[in-house]
């Protein structure tokens, strides 16, 4: 059974295909933050994010009509906005730093119970953001959707337009690699 | 020696399933035999064990690093809608 809120999306999805502009615009202002987060992490920076929400929504718009609800409308629009956004990325030359090797960092400690005034906090989230940043689009996508936006598998699967098995293997993969970059960070802020 | 080349093994083989499972097992996507499965290995090896906390640490940093605000956001898109759609 769907929730209310979930009831009220299918309807403005209904009337933006009709062609309301009024009802496209509501979407717009439900999702357009967390699509902007989304992209953030794949593309250079802010105004780049910014762009690209704006033509992920400019062609979600354009296409809305064929939108045959297969999908959440939320999910078809992350796919269209991960897809511009990869589009762009692909232009630049890859750097990827984030190794997918799944071996541990030797001398490694067990840092799970570190407090964190052992490291500045925010020094952490930033290595995290470094950490993803240096995934290959195609382990990115998984852990950014899944563990940052909160985004069910079965939702990060559509919006990916992978099955849930292959969308669980590469988010395990790609947690390996963040936590193995946790581990080099702890390594070398010991004293 | 036979016998212990064929713990050693069996270690081994639960050493790799387990490692394989770790997501699944915080993510509460095994059945009862899976996570004992998982459960028991790690007691037993301190690799896996660390591994285990310090990737679920991860987890909690990874779901910490949050959403930017960007209040402006939702006009400028409906603006540049209206211009080009």
């Amino acid at each position: 059974m769907r929730s209310v809120a979930a009831e009220r999306e299918a309807v403005l999805v209904e009337r933006a295909k009709a062609g309301d502009r009024d009802a496209f615009e509501e979407l717009v202002r439900r999702h357009a933050e967390r699509l902007y987060a989304v992209v953030l992490r794949f593309v250079a920076d802010g105004d780049e994010a910014q762009e690209v929400t704006q033509e992920a929504f400019l062609r979600a718009w354009r296409s809305i009509a064929r939108f045959e609800g297969r999908s959440r409308f939320f999910t078809w629009l992350y796919r269209i906005g991960i897809n511009e956004a990869k589009r762009r990325a692909a232009r630049r030359p890859p750097v990827v730093v984030t190794s997918l090797e799944d071996e541990p960092v030797p001398e490694a400690s067990d840092w799970s119970e570190a407090p964190e005034a052992r490291s500045d906090q925010r020094d952490l989230l930033d290595v995290l953001e470094q950490a993803i940043r240096g995934l290959p689009l195609e382990y990115r996508a998984p852990i950014v959707l899944r563990d940052v936006e909160g985004l069910s598998t079965a939702e990060a699967a559509e919006a990916m337009g992978l099955g849930e098995a292959a969308l669980k293997s590469r988010l395990h993969r790609a947690r390996l690699a963040v936590r193995r970059a946790l581990d080099q960070y702890f390594l070398d802020a010991e004293p | 020696m036979i016998r212990r080349l064929l713990q050693r093994r069996r270690f081994m083989r639960e050493h790799r399933w387990t490692h394989t499972h770790l997501s699944d097992y915080l993510d509460g996507n095994l059945d009862r035999a899976g996570r004992e499965r998982v459960e028991d290995h790690v007691g037993l090896c301190s690799q896996c064990r660390r591994v285990l906390a310090t990737l679920r640490r991860t987890l909690a940093g990874l779901r910490a690093l949050g959403t930017p605000r960007r209040p402006d956001l939702a006009d400028g898109i409906i603006e540049h809608v209206r211009d080009q759609g």
